[in-house]
């Protein structure tokens, strides 16, 4: 009996998702924080950021992202997405990366010169 | 820290064409690399034991799903004693040299042509061509001398920057941005043109996804990808171990019947009392 009560708990918890949706899923949020980072760095140089505005800009833009894609998964994100916070997390550093060299070209583009 | 003037002429013909040739040089790699790839040839049993492989890794993945009747019988495929396929198949132990192997030998060579030799020459080029001083070390050390003896000689430093980092940076990184420069004083946001080189290949490699779209060939760590997708066509290289840890891992999986009570959940609350019949007595065996 108490392994009956342990699964049925067990049911309730267990969400089945395709692997094949959720791995396009992530493909596509992938897509999206790529330009994102592209277009928030080079938004960063024509603005002229520099040190930690840069940095938090980054931040603000990845966290607007996040805010941007939960809102058009409305309030059903779980059929989605595996979870909300890898949402925010995953790809941040490879995300930086973009965003550093966007932001350093149109920096050195507009303002070093 | 004093400022540098630098000619805005350098933007135009040093800063820019780095990043254009950087993504293009990235573009045509990955087309080169389409085009020198060749289609492996495989054995049937290669193929066979391969997808063997994913089968038994699907069902250690998803066996919750099926009732235990199902998930035994397919185990039992897989692990008996006598009859399973894990057992019974002996492949024959292949310990062969890759080097022996001459299309292991031209892999690899494509490999390098289409991955290290870009990476190096265009490399070397970019630091040749943009830096406007034949950088080996002889020519530094002279460079070096001018600048610790002759101080008030005026050196034009535009050749050896191109780029400026938007960021403050630590000593730490002078070595990575300033590549040959050896310059104590200067502040390490400003970047030679050989270290924008290799920002770019960093930074642009998430851009290729971008164009060129997921699995490119531009991009180096899709090997990985290959792997974690179970493309059929990678057989493991030694059957027989890669068989015994299947076996291992299917053997210790323990089947939980993920769908216990969704014939309740389908007919409603209305047929809650049905639930002491115990018809899927397996969920709780487990």
């Amino acid at each position: 009996m108490a392994g009956k009560i342990r699964t049925k708990q067990d049911k309730d918890d267990v969400i089945a998702y395709s692997e094949i949706a959720v791995r396009n899923n992530s493909a596509v949020v992938e897509y999206c924080r790529i330009s994102m980072a592209a277009l928030s760095g080079g938004t960063a140089g024509v603005l002229g950021l520099t040190g930690l505005y840069g940095f938090g800009f980054y931040v603000l833009a990845t966290i607007s992202l996040w805010m941007m894609i939960l809102i058009k998964a409305g309030g059903e994100w779980n059929k989605y997405f595996v979870s909300r916070r890898s949402l925010l997390t995953s790809g941040f550093f490879s995300g930086l990366f973009t965003y550093v060299l966007f932001w350093t070209f149109l920096y050195g583009m507009v303002h070093v010169y | 820290m004093a400022e540098l003037l630098l000619d805005p002429n350098i933007r135009g013909w040093v800063f820019l064409p780095i990043v254009v040739i950087t993504f293009l040089v990235g573009i045509v790699r990955h087309y080169v690399s389409i085009l020198l790839s060749t289609q492996k040839k495989v054995e049937l049993t290669q193929v066979q034991d391969s997808q063997i492989m994913i089968r038994s890794r699907l069902l250690r993945e998803n066996g919750q799903y099926i009732p235990k009747s199902a998930f035994l019988a397919r185990r039992h495929f897989f692990n008996n004693e006598e009859t399973g396929y894990f057992k019974t198949q002996r492949r024959a132990p292949v310990t062969q040299n890759p080097m022996s192997d001459p299309n292991m030998i031209s892999e690899m060579l494509k490999g390098n042509l289409t991955n290290v030799i870009p990476m190096v020459l265009i490399g070397g080029w970019i630091n040749w061509m943009f830096s406007g001083f034949v950088t080996s070390n002889y020519c530094f050390s002279i460079f070096l001398l001018l600048f610790i003896f002759g101080r008030s000689i005026k050196i034009n430093y535009n050749f050896y920057f191109s780029a400026k980092v938007p960021f403050p940076l630590t000593l730490r990184f002078k070595p990575m941005l300033q590549r040959g420069i050896e310059l104590v004083t200067l502040d390490a946001a400003w970047v030679s043109s050989a270290s924008w080189y290799f920002l770019n290949v960093f930074g642009l490699r998430s851009i290729y996804t971008l164009v060129l779209g997921e699995n490119n060939a531009a991009d180096t760590s899709r090997h990985l990808q290959d792997q974690v997708s179970g493309a059929a066509m990678s057989m493991p290289p030694d059957p027989k171990a890669a068989f015994k840890s299947e076996w291992e891992a299917l053997e210790i999986c323990e089947h939980n019947w993920a769908l216990n009570g969704v014939d309740e959940d389908l007919l409603g609350s209305k047929y809650k009392n049905v639930d002491d019949i115990d018809m899927y007595s397996q969920s709780s065996s487990s």
